[in-house]
């Protein structure tokens, strides 16, 4: 079996503004994609059929030329097809409004019919309508202020001096920052799933930068030990948990459960993300808190 | 022995617990009492005792809102709540008085609340003070009180349907209350069918006035004057129409008002009378009507015998009577509308959402789950293997880790809980932030050389756990918006993975460190 042997990286060749560079500029970038998506979109992301409204319905493969029947079938031209291998079935989603309702009837009811006269047989559906959708945003966002504002509490109250708990807090905002930027680039769309997946990062983050800060404030052994006796269990820890959310995403991505892959992928994402953020943000401004006195 | 179990209590305590959860989750006495699913039970399996959610057993969930407002501290004095609310429905545009229900004695006094979806607030504001009553406010939303009679109706339908298992609650996102229903096996459009009209059943008569004008008598008899609601039957010798027979209630004179009004309307013409309502209204015998939220299901004559017994008052005196559909599925549903009563307030399905997964979906979503679990454990075991290369240290954290799933499974049994697919993804999380934690107190325990006694180990152990302590408050704060909140389906998802932080740092991670120190103190 390969081993798995945990890089030191010689720390004193780097200065502390070389360090926060890199992770500072990619998070100014993160900044600069969500605020860009949110002048151009109205939504600091691409929102999901949970937050906007839609309808969803999962039809067997019809056999033979599937993206025609499915043409054929709808009244409407779906948002979107995708065809999932593992148990030959199609995912197709519409906005809110795109087929048109007879009475103000339920749109997803009239694509059910359209379905079932059709011949496709109806795996699974779901629909959301646009005003539970936006109530459903107002709450996630709620949720993710409150988790955010409750782990900075804790962390402050926990090591009660400034410095410390900004590098936690500060490499926590960047963990799910640049996720929420990189699903954007790859055009992933913020659901459910993906709102738990970033309050999962808030605690899975911490952890890694509460290692680091507790070895280095805390115990014995000068800097640059305490920093490569950390890195050592962190960086183990954090790739444990990427191999295992890494296999999740990709197994769910194939059976097509899309709950589960939103949240891997964003815990993937976050958690690289966190590596960076703690072995360069957190560690320059432990290094920075640790020598004021010397340098000043 | 002895000695050994106690210094190793936490090994003990882990060990204990483990074939609780294992007895929870296999042992035949520990099944659900009830078998939630039913006689064609689909939410189970045979092996175990957990419970499937809707994700992984196939059926339909409707989130809905009730629509209608509420006037709050009405003036209504010592009037009749039946007199106050036909006052306030009188004022109201195309409402009828069971559009409006007027209570006493909720936590904001008496209440009108109006659920007419085409009546504004300034609408209802104004007919309340065209009818006499002043008011503190009008909010949007309706009582407690309303919303626990619209359940009672739903799990009513649901259950005079034959729908077995199903569930019907009120949840909240904290800005307004919906109602959860949540059927397994079923069609999502079945459901729809069942739980989407208000069911309000009532019998107009259509007759000629002293003028020779058509109109329509409205609220002959309502709901509440049905006595008995019999099943729906089919055509046969009998009658060419499906058909649900009642009875009349004769307390109050219901029964002989009835039969005066029929008596006095023509329908009960002496020979009977014949309906032709829908072929030539102007030009038709009087007719019963039979109208579910106002629509007229069924127009209806009556036969020679009963227009007889009903013109010399015999028919009062055992008043039983025959409602006739045009379809049988009609009937059905009128039956069932009879028995479970209407609901308070119109659902609106197109303000909430709904989902559906077919029971064969269900099947699949199982399996997959179950391999994306065992994958992930393996992915675990493997890369624990590769970075400790001691079977020693790695192995009993793969199975510590492992052993916080089954707990948690075993917690699923005994709770009932349904797994879906956000609680399979809890689990796959909740053993990720166990493997970490396990890492933090290898890592913390074995560095710096060899661990020779007891003190040693114990004070780099509490080192260890402080990290750990921490890091799980984190994680359980972050995760409790979303356990409190009704998000959706990741309730389940938050609150396995509190649960699972819980158990690992007072169960299973404390254990892991007593194998630690049996495996290093002794070398």
């Amino acid at each position: 079996m390969a081993q798995l042997s945990v890089p030191t990286v010689d720390y004193t060749q780097y200065s502390n503004r070389q360090l926060v560079a890199v992770p500072l500029a990619l998070l100014a970038v993160a900044l600069l994609v969500i605020g860009g998506w949110y002048l151009l979109t109205g939504a600091p992301a691409n929102l999901g059929l949970e937050f906007v409204g839609g309808s969803e319905i999962r039809i067997d493969d019809p056999g033979g030329n599937a993206a025609q029947q499915i043409e054929t079938a709808f009244s409407a031209q779906p948002d979107s097809v995708r065809q999932i291998a593992a148990d030959d079935t199609y995912i197709l989603t519409c906005a809110e409004g795109a087929v048109d309702t007879p009475d103000g009837g339920n749109q997803l009811s009239v694509l059910e019919q359209q379905a079932e006269a059709a011949g496709f047989s109806i795996q699974a559906s779901s629909s959301v309508s646009p005003s539970f959708g936006a109530n459903t945003q107002t709450i996630a966002l709620g949720g993710v202020l409150v988790a955010f504002l409750g782990m900075s509490v804790l962390v402050f109250v926990m090591f009660r001096s400034i410095a410390p708990s900004v590098a936690v807090i500060a490499s926590a905002f960047s963990d799910v920052v640049l996720p929420l930027a990189m699903m954007n680039l790859l055009g992933i769309n913020l659901s459910l799933g993906t709102v738990a997946a970033l309050l999962m990062l808030i605690g899975y983050s911490v952890d890694s930068d509460i290692l680091l800060n507790n070895s280095i404030l805390r115990e014995s052994g000068d800097f640059y030990e305490s920093t490569s006796r950390a890195m050592r269990t962190g960086v183990t820890m954090t790739l444990t948990s990427i191999a295992a959310m890494a296999v999740m995403t990709v197994a769910a991505y194939l059976f097509g459960i899309q709950i589960m892959t939103a949240i891997g992928i964003v815990l993937v994402v976050g958690l690289l993300a966190d590596l960076m953020n703690t072995y360069l943000l957190n560690v320059s401004l432990l290094r920075w808190y640790v020598n004021r006195g010397v340098n000043a | 022995m002895i000695e050994k179990l106690r210094s190793n209590w936490r090994l003990t305590l882990l060990t204990v617990i483990l074939l609780v959860s294992l007895f929870m989750i296999f042992s035949p006495t520990m099944a659900p009492q009830t078998n939630v699913g039913g006689e064609n039970a689909t939410t189970g399996d045979r092996l175990t005792n957990l419970q499937y959610g809707l994700d992984l057993a196939g059926g339909t969930r409707i989130r809905a809102p009730l629509i209608g407002m509420t006037a709050e501290n009405v003036a209504i004095g010592n009037e009749s709540t039946t007199n106050v609310a036909a006052a306030v429905a009188n004022e109201l545009p195309n409402s009828d008085t069971t559009d409006v229900t007027v209570r006493r004695g909720t936590i904001n006094g008496p209440t009108v609340e109006a659920v007419d979806p085409n009546v504004s607030e300034s609408q209802f504001g104004e007919a309340l003070g065209g009818a006499g009553y002043s008011y503190e406010t009008i909010r949007d939303g309706l009582t407690q009180e309303t919303r626990d009679e619209a359940i009672n109706v739903i799990e009513g339908k649901v259950n005079q349907a034959g729908l077995s298992g199903a569930s019907v609650q009120q949840v909240t996102d904290g800005t307004g209350f919906f109602i959860l229903i949540e059927v397994p096996g079923q069609d999502r459009s079945d459901v729809i069918d069942l739980i989407e009209q208000r069911g309000n059943v009532r019998i107009d008569i259509y007759h000629q006035n002293n003028a020779g004008e058509y109109v329509t008598e409205r609220a002959v008899l309502t709901q509440d004057d049905f006595a008995s609601i019999s099943n729906a039957r089919q055509p046969d010798d009998r009658s060419p129409n499906p058909r649900v027979p009642v009875s009349i209630r004769q307390e109050n004179g219901i029964a002989e008002t009835f039969q005066s009004s029929v008596v006095e309307t023509g329908v009960a013409q002496p020979g009977g009378a014949i309906c032709r309502y829908e072929e030539s209204p102007q030009n038709t015998d009087s007719c019963l009507q039979l109208v579910v939220d106002g629509d007229v299901i069924n127009s209806f004559g009556m036969n020679g015998d009963l227009a007889n017994s009903m013109r010399t008052g015999d028919w009062a005196r055992s008043p039983s009577f025959v409602l006739t559909t045009t379809s049988f599925e009609e009937a059905q549903e009128i039956a069932i509308n009879l028995r479970a009563g209407a609901l308070p307030a119109p659902l609106a399905i197109d303000q909430g959402t709904t989902s559906f997964v077919s029971p064969t979906q269900g099947e699949n979503f199982r399996t997959d789950s179950l391999i994306i679990g065992i994958l992930a454990i393996l992915t675990v075991s493997g890369v624990v293997f590769a970075r400790y290369r001691e079977p020693q240290v790695a192995a009993p954290m793969v199975l510590t880790a492992f052993s916080e799933v089954l707990i948690l499974l075993g917690f699923a049994a005994y709770l009932g809980y349904p797994l879906d697919l956000s609680v399979i993804a809890s689990f796959i999380a909740v053993l990720g932030t166990g493997v970490d934690d396990l890492v933090i107190i290898a890592d913390g325990v074995m560095a710096e050389g060899d661990v020779s006694s007891n003190r040693v180990f114990s004070s780099r152990f509490k080192k260890a756990f402080w990290v750990i302590g921490v890091a799980a408050a984190t994680t359980i704060i972050a995760m409790s918006p979303l356990a409190v909140l009704s998000l959706g389906d990741l309730r389940g998802f938050a609150i396995f993975t509190i649960l699972g932080v819980l158990v690992g740092v007072f169960v299973t991670r404390p254990a892991y460190g007593d194998i630690l120190r049996n495996l290093l103190t002794k070398r």
